[in-house]
């Protein structure tokens, strides 16, 4: 049972099973900054970050266990970070780009709604975005996808995952 | 003869595609705007005649998905299942098809009867795109109209395929997802059939089916609701297994099929015929957003509407006030002379009649003009770029840069200011914006700044007055982010192409609008005035004056007499500088206050409880409590603020 992440204060139980609660999705989201941090800073992903990102199941589940997570839980909360779609080195966030380059989404990290609400705005993986404009003090960034221009704020932009596309060029059209 | 025939339309479709704009066109003046039930979500609804139908028309809310997101989806999606319109006009922007039809899928899946409105072609043909709306019409399975909402070609022929649409009710195109998605849905769906036959007579059992596996939480409780505890647990096992495979949220997965199944429709639908032409809407955008020129323009577009606002302001408040005058002075007279006596005669003109005519005073001069800028600046597509810009600074106390919108109508009135509070995503987020827009100077707040402080002290005390207004807005603001619970959240945003406004939709906008202001804020004003009008009619107002003369002459060190005023502000925050004069027997202020006085007596009014209309927005908007709450923490802080500038400013000179 997922008693112990309930007891946390980092799961509840609803009638769809378990959801994380705000305290379970930052605690999980400070892992996925931890990638994000570490992309963005030293250009690659070392140690467990790597490990858990690249699928290696039986190491970062003994690394919850030790915060009291039982397999139940484990499999509920990063069912969605496996399986990351192309290599990790590839990868940088969104929010790194400039004017005028383009990329692909990768993925999306954030709580569920965050992640669903740019879905819904046409940031699923696989989409081509172009950067626009950025604006000052890591203000937001513009991208336009799908026909359309959406303003990110810089902490959503940092928390998608890009792929350069190769011909990052700036091009004056979209 | 036949009966009369009515029918049901409702408008929805994403937000800046033009749907106002419809709306408008189709129902002229007759219109109304209101509130959903229990809701703070604007409906308006209009109706027109055409081919001997009465056809009610409901603006559904801009939205971009049917989910449970927002209270705008929400509500969306529950007039469309619940109230069954006879047809659902979905407009769609021609020139971004594809984030627009994504929409569509999804009224497709809850069984709306549909008519498209492919609309702003004219702009997509100026982006080089052409769309071929009988293509699109043989793929969705429903009537695709061509039209250009401003010139209001096709509105016509869009209203007789609303007629047929209601009468045929065609099969639209099933929203069909891949092959093992689509086996899950098919498998969740029985279940859903033979396990919730309440919730089926509502919704379609398909759409619970996918909105289950979406894991949709209002879905999920009204399931769970119905003792449907065994579908439920039935959809978790399913969407577990599907994430376990694709190793991505279900909502995610869905929303890619929905968008990749969009893509293939609109790009059979599209041909691009030519390069876009750069028109002077995209120079202005990469003008206005510039990460440089951007803020002297945002600053030079602020001052000018408000230079605009008061200048406005100023010339008809006089012509007004002379009017009033005019009709006040006589009718008391004229009650006198029939032997009412004087205190009735002084609750009624100094209360009711007076009271109307502080109210009116206000809307007229400051509020119409404001409300007509405004809808240049919302209709243009001006605003998204300011919010863009001022993102940065917004979030310094803990709000995204739409928050931006709510705090720049602030300085107009905060009645509008607490509406448009509305735009912000979460309860939290506009309570916040909320809390922190009774802190801005409103019109009739900067009337005493710079009536009072501007006028005698001087005009750089004024600015240093709205500048120290800034820093306690980003202070106070920045507290209470921390207090409230929750975190906050990012912007999300569209920035729509510019556009010309349109006359008719601004000039509609600021009638709905201005009556709205007038139903919330009137009978507050009025009757807040009648009541004091009252209180002084039976003597009790130099009592209330000796009661709070501790903390007006002691720790705010301003004479006696202005603890009254301060009263009177409530109704109206100008009426402190008004009264104040009234009671001294002299507009020269500078014989009644030093300039210290003077700064503590508009920084008081600045910030402390805001006015009674003010009060009733926040109670509509947020609940009675966190109104109430609103007004006592403002009121403490002017009085903790004030005093704290007096010991000091006293100090110091």
């Amino acid at each position: 049972m997922a008693d112990a992440a309930t007891r946390m204060g980092l799961a509840t139980r609803t009638p769809m099973g378990l959801r994380l609660t705000e305290t379970g999705e930052s605690f999980v989201g400070r892992h996925r900054e931890e990638y994000v941090h570490q992309m963005h800073v030293h250009g690659s992903v070392t140690g467990r970050v790597r490990r858990f990102l690249e699928g290696n199941v039986r190491d970062w589940r003994g690394h919850w266990r030790r915060h009291g997570f039982d397999d139940e839980t484990l499999t509920g909360f990063y069912r969605n970070m496996q399986n990351l779609p192309g290599r990790v080195e590839e990868t940088l966030p969104l929010g790194d780009l400039h004017a005028g380059e383009k990329c692909t989404i990768v993925l999306p990290l954030g709580g569920h709604g965050m992640v669903r609400r740019l879905a819904e705005m046409g940031l699923t993986p696989g989409t081509e975005v172009r950067v626009v404009r950025s604006a000052p003090m890591r203000g937001p960034i513009e991208v336009s996808l799908r026909g359309v221009s959406l303003a990110l704020g810089r902490g959503i932009a940092s928390r998608v995952l890009v792929k350069r596309s190769n011909n990052g060029q700036p091009t004056s059209n979209s | 003869m036949e009966p009369k025939r009515r029918l049901t339309v409702c408008l929805a479709g994403n937000a800046n595609v033009g749907k106002s704009v419809i709306f408008n066109q189709l129902t002229g003046l007759n219109q109304a705007v209101g509130n959903w039930p229990g809701k703070t979500v604007e409906r308006a609804e209009g109706s027109l005649h055409f081919e001997g139908y009465t056809i009610r028309i409901i603006d559904l809310p801009g939205i971009y998905s049917l989910s449970a997101y927002s209270m705008e989806e929400m509500v969306s999606r529950d007039f469309i299942a619940l109230e069954s319109p006879d047809v659902v006009v979905n407009i769609v922007d021609a020139s971004a098809l594809e984030r627009n039809l994504y929409f569509t899928t999804q009224l497709l899946e809850l069984g709306a009867p549909l008519v498209v409105a492919l609309n702003q072609i004219d702009f997509a043909a100026r982006k080089g795109i052409k769309v071929d709306a009988e293509k699109l019409s043989q793929m969705l399975g429903v009537p695709v109209v061509p039209t250009v909402a401003t010139a209001g070609i096709g509105l016509q022929e869009l209203l007789s395929k609303v007629v047929e649409v209601a009468e045929k009710r065609p099969t639209p195109m099933e929203i069909r997802y891949g092959r093992e998605m689509e086996r899950s849905i098919k498998k969740l769906e029985a279940s859903v059939k033979t396990g919730l036959p309440r919730l089926t007579s509502r919704y379609p059992a398909r759409w619970i089916a996918t909105k289950l596996l979406e894991r949709d939480e209002d879905i999920c409780k009204k399931v769970d609701g119905e003792n449907g505890g065994r579908v439920l647990s039935e959809a978790a096992k399913i969407a577990e297994q599907i994430e376990d495979l694709h190793g991505e949220p279900t909502s995610v997965i869905i929303a890619s099929e929905r968008y990749s199944l969009v893509c293939q429709t609109a790009k059979q639908a599209t041909t691009v015929v030519s390069p876009p032409v750069i028109g002077i809407g995209q120079r202005l955008d990469s003008l206005t957003a510039h990460k440089i020129l951007g803020y002297p323009i945002l600053a030079g577009v602020l001052a000018s509407v408000f230079t605009i606002v008061f200048v406005a302001g100023d010339a008809t408040i006089g012509i007004l006030e002379r009017l009033f005058d005019a009709v006040l002075v006589p009718a008391a007279e004229a009650f006198l002379s029939k032997g009412v006596p004087p205190a009735a005669v002084q609750v009624i003109s100094g209360g009711v009649m007076w009271g109307v005519g502080a109210a009116v005073t206000i809307v007229l001069p400051y509020i119409v003009p404001f409300y007509i800028l405004l809808g240049i600046l919302e209709d243009s597509g001006y605003l998204p770029r300011a919010a863009f810009l001022m993102d940065n600074m917004m979030h310094k106390i803990g709000l995204h840069g739409k928050a931006f919108i709510p705090l720049l109508l602030g300085y107009g009135c905060s009645v509008p200011a607490c509406v448009g509070c509305r735009i912000m995503e979460t309860d939290r987020e506009r309570f916040l914006a909320g809390f922190v827009v009774t802190l801005i100077p409103c019109a009739a707040r900067s009337v005493v700044i710079l009536g009072l402080v501007g006028r005698y002290v001087g005009i750089p005390a004024a600015l240093a007055l709205y500048l120290f207004d800034l820093c306690l807005v980003m202070l106070v603001g920045r507290l209470a982010f921390k207090a409230l619970p929750g975190a906050p959240m990012g912007l999300i945003m569209e920035m729509p192409p510019y556009r010309a406004p349109s006359l008719k939709a601004i000039l509609n906008k600021t009638w709905a609008r201005t009556k709205d202001f007038v139903y919330i804020a009137f009978p507050f004003i009025i009757g807040g005035s009648v009541f004091l009008q009252l209180l002084s009619a039976v003597g009790a107002m130099p009592m209330i004056a000796d009661l709070m003369a501790p903390l007006t002459t002691s720790w705010l060190g301003l004479p006696q007499i202005a603890g009254i005023p301060l009263i009177f502000g409530v109704l109206r925050k100008e009426l402190t500088l008004v009264l104040l004069g009234e009671l001294a027997g002299t507009f020269n202020f500078s014989g009644i206050l030093t300039s210290i006085q003077m700064v503590v007596f508009a920084i008081v009014t600045m910030i402390y409880v805001p006015c009674v209309a003010t009060i009733a927005a926040l109670a509509r908007e947020f609940g009675a409590k966190r109104a109430v709450a609103v007004a006592v923490l403002d009121s403490v802080l002017a009085v903790l603020v004030g005093g704290l500038a007096y010991h000091l400013l006293s100090l110091a000179l």
